[in-house]
């Protein structure tokens, strides 16, 4: 195993690190505020992908571009699920949320299935194959444009919540939701923002992967499992821990696929997290 | 004064032997597998809600005890030609031993995580048995070596002995619920349920608590793996040790009503109705809608009825008992 | 002076940046009934957590009955006679009153009927057999507090830890309270009692025990802690002058 080997395998992890990070970001969003772990979260990322895909075979879009449908698009349907389907079960127990989401999980995916059938699909896109080279090492433009959105799309979310009066009722809410009221912020609206934007980062995650990710009914499925790990790895609702843990699932998902095969790639990710809800449960970010 | 005169008692027995005489009813096999598949779930439903249901700790990681179950046997019956009867309790210990790592990991955890982490090793596992072929083939799976009608085998050539062992297990399982609810494991749980750090503060060992509701539920869910290997006579990784079939063990307990012994079989029945009756609606013809209908269904019996159908019924069950007649007349009290 | 039924040694917590219980030493006797006070936030609930073990301490000691029982889990230190109330009553609450008694029961009696008998005589004792099919989670504040008080004898202490059971009481219900408390220590049991309700404590109480900020200020009898300077000081703050 040469140096060069290892490090492309780094290289890898931290590219792909930057779209967990976005499909994380959004759901420990959604539990930060509304509190509710929303089994559904890569669904989103596949409706985003699906949305793309249907973009750019009706209208010729460029997925990049299509960013500027999906994410409302996705927004929109958060918005919705959180309306009709999280608001009535917001005090229900924690079986009521789990399986909520998981049905919303099932419906949309078979939803795909149904409507678009089984088939595997792809986007053409006439950079798929264009990558930086240098030092041995093979950078896919896709891979960094997707990284490089990611990251645009974090930080954005990050300025909003930190400098905008709508972003700071939101991270009030989060925190204390009585207080919030008290202070005239209207928490149902601030719910509905939340899983609006956490669907829509999901969504935009599905975009900017399309170029060089098949698009199939099933295809949220990882996704979702791994921003489980990342959110839980990060602790659940910080995004700071979102964006480091992502980094480190990034990277040990590339090494182990290296290493134990392709097969086992995702086996190393479940092994970080059982580590970690042993070792930490609460999380990088805790304070514990 | 005659127990058994009650409608409590005899209605309940009533149906047991509706039940025996059902398949003779039935105008072909293809009703009589409907009830395995039915009696099948009902044991994976209540052994899930042993753990799941009475002391709320949501396993979505079941199919590892049910794949776990499947496998160790069907690979004993191949490579030693062990008879299934004896693997039956093999497969469901070979899950028990699982268990114990599993829920030493996972219930340090609570609510949404403990669900996380039981679908994570559920995966995990899944990948592993895919990875490791030389031992159990990967994805083609295993299959029973057919033997026709051989008894001592486990395996006949009418459906009918299926569904009498299926039954037999599924019985059992209620009954075992019936009677541990009356245990102090079984109060245990349900104070776990509720409130672990209450309970702990009453001197509930909620680990070793949890950890034996885990090992019966881990044993039965396996020992119904071996049996499921045996009727199927094909298993596979995606079938047996998937994250679709652990969602379903969880959901017939959910559908049915978590937490009580009868629960789970109503909610076999529903399940696999609306299984079967989407299939002829739509007859294979539009793959997906079925499950689609079904995650739709799903949302909206949580959306209305987070408790699950049982309460409704319970009550529709308790009025119309009531209105029976006893059939041994009570002694009036002088 | 025989030794102490409950000795907590330089007891010690950190909260990230908050010393929430400074080096806590104080002790109870059998028989004693002592109360825990002080202001707001002094760290008296914390300092149960620690004793009953839902939190471990960062340093310190805790004995009970000659045993060294520090960071020992909940379940164990119930199961060696000391138990605790919550401050917020935390029933079962999809269970009946009975079947919450139940649960504290079949401890010490694994027997069903047994435990059944008993829980049945423990509701009786705190006055809510009219309710014992109920749903816990349907039963009035004041009546969740009573079921806490049965669910905690239940377990047949030696050494009950009381949290603030009388916040919020009329003053009838607080008389009816401290009536319990009186008959609970004339059964053999020992008690440590936080309270804000002065008028209960004081008449209680055989000994008082002071906390402010996470530490031991002052400990004696009532009439000493009504007129000791340092407690008068902690509750009504540093510009209080009065001699």
């Amino acid at each position: 195993m040469d140096l060069t080997t290892l490090l492309q395998a780094v290289v890898t992890g931290v590219l792909t690190a930057g779209i967990y990070a976005l499909v994380a970001i959004g759901l420990t969003l959604i539990f930060g505020v509304v509190r509710i772990v929303n089994f559904a979260q890569g669904e989103f990322v596949m409706l985003g992908m699906y949305a793309s895909y249907a973009l750019w075979k009706v209208l010729g879009l460029d997925p990049y571009l299509s960013l500027l449908v999906t994410m409302p698009l996705l927004f929109v349907v958060g918005v919705l699920v959180q309306r009709w389907l999280f608001q009535p079960i917001l005090h229900a127990p924690d079986l009521a949320q789990i399986f909520m989401t998981v049905g919303l999980s099932i419906l949309l995916m078979n939803a795909a299935l149904f409507f678009f059938t089984a088939d595997f699909r792809s986007v053409k896109t006439p950079y798929a194959e264009a990558a930086l080279r240098g030092w041995g090492l093979v950078v896919p433009l896709p891979r960094l444009y997707a990284f490089v959105g990611a990251i645009v799309l974090a930080g954005l979310l990050t300025v909003f919540l930190g400098k905008t009066d709508v972003g700071k009722a939101l991270r009030a809410v989060a925190q204390d939701r009585e207080m919030a009221m008290l202070l005239g912020i209207n928490p149902w609206r601030m719910y509905m923002l939340a899983v609006g934007l956490g669907a829509a980062l999901a969504g935009a995650a599905g975009s900017l992967i399309v170029p060089f990710f098949y698009v199939f009914p099933t295809v949220g499925v990882v996704f979702g499992l791994i921003a489980f790990v990342v959110v839980i790895l990060g602790t659940l609702g910080s995004i700071q821990g979102a964006l480091l843990a992502a980094l480190v699932v990034g990277v040990a998902e590339s090494l182990g696929t290296l290493f134990a095969g392709a097969d086992l790639g995702l086996v190393v990710v479940f092994v970080i997290l059982v580590v970690s809800l042993v070792v930490r449960p609460s999380g990088l970010m805790s304070r514990a | 004064m005659s127990a058994v005169g009650t409608p409590h008692r005899y209605v309940p027995l009533a149906f047991l032997a509706f039940l025996l005489v059902l398949p003779h009813l039935l105008p072909n096999a293809f009703y009589v597998h409907i009830l395995v598949t039915m009696a099948i779930f009902a044991v994976l439903g209540s052994a899930w809600n042993l753990i799941g249901g009475y002391a709320g700790q949501l396993s979505l990681g079941h199919a590892a005890f049910f794949g776990t179950g499947a496998y160790v046997s069907t690979l004993l019956v191949n490579r030693y030609g062990i008879s299934p009867w004896l693997t039956l309790g093999v497969g469901g210990l070979a899950a028990l031993l699982l268990s114990v790592p599993i829920g030493r990991i996972c219930f340090r955890l609570q609510g949404p995580y403990f669900a996380i982490a039981t679908i994570g090793l559920g995966e995990a596992l899944r990948m592993l048995v895919l990875h490791y072929r030389e031992i159990t083939n990967g994805a083609q799976g295993l299959t029973v070596p057919f033997k026709g009608n051989a008894p001592w085998q486990l395996q006949f050539d009418s459906k009918l002995p299926y569904y009498y062992i299926a039954l037999a297990m599924a019985v059992a399982m209620v009954l075992l619920a019936r009677w541990m609810e009356r245990t102090r494991l079984g109060h245990y749980l349900r104070a776990i349920g509720q409130d672990q750090g209450a309970a702990e503060a009453v001197g509930i060992d909620s680990a070793r608590a949890k950890a034996r509701a885990l090992a019966l539920s881990a044993f039965a869910t396996g020992a119904a793996g071996v049996f499921y290997a045996q009727y199927t006579y094909v298993i596979h990784p995606d079938s047996v040790f998937s994250l679709g079939m652990s969602v379903q063990i969880a959901l017939v307990a959910i559908v049915g009503g978590v937490g009580t012994a009868m629960g789970p079989v109503l909610g076999a029945i529903i399940m696999e109705v609306f299984v079967q009756s989407t299939q002829v609606a739509f007859q294979g013809e539009y793959p997906g809608l079925e499950l689609m209908v079904y995650g739709g269904l799903l949302v909206a019996v949580i959306r209305w009825c987070p408790r699950g159908v049982i309460p409704w019924v319970s009550r529709a069950y308790g009025a119309v008992i009531g209105r029976l007649p006893a059939l041994v007349r009570r002694p009036v009290p002088a | 002076m025989s030794a102490a039924l409950l000795e907590v040694d330089r007891l010690d917590k950190r909260f990230g940046g908050v010393h929430a219980v400074a080096e806590l030493s104080l002790s109870v006797h059998e028989g004693e009934i002592v109360g825990l006070i002080g202001p707001n936030g002094s760290g008296k609930t914390t300092t149960f957590h620690l004793i009953t073990g839902f939190h471990r301490p960062d340093g310190g000691r805790v004995r009970f009955a000659g045993r060294d029982v520090t960071g020992a889990p909940p379940y164990e230190v119930c199961a060696r006679g000391l138990c605790r109330t919550f401050q917020v009553a935390r029933p079962f609450r999809e269970l009946s009153v009975l079947d919450n008694v139940v649960a504290a029961t079949l401890l010490r009696h694994p027997a069903h009927a047994a435990a059944r008998a008993r829980a049945e005589a423990l509701v009786r004792t705190v006055g809510l057999e009219a309710r014992a099919g109920t749903p816990a989670g349907a039963l009035t504040t004041i009546d969740q507090r009573r079921l806490e008080v049965a669910r905690a004898l239940g377990t047949e202490p030696r050494l009950i830890l009381l949290d603030e059971t009388m916040g919020g009481l009329t003053p009838t219900e607080v008389t009816e309270a401290m009536r319990l408390i009186t008959a609970l220590r004339e059964r053999g049991l020992t008690l440590l009692v936080v309270e804000h309700v002065m008028r209960a404590i004081m008449t209680l109480s055989d000994r008082i025990v002071v906390m402010d900020q996470g530490r031991w200020i002052a400990e004696g009898t009532p009439t000493e802690i009504a007129a000791h300077p340092a407690v008068v000081k902690a509750y009504l703050g540093r510009e209080y002058r009065h001699a």
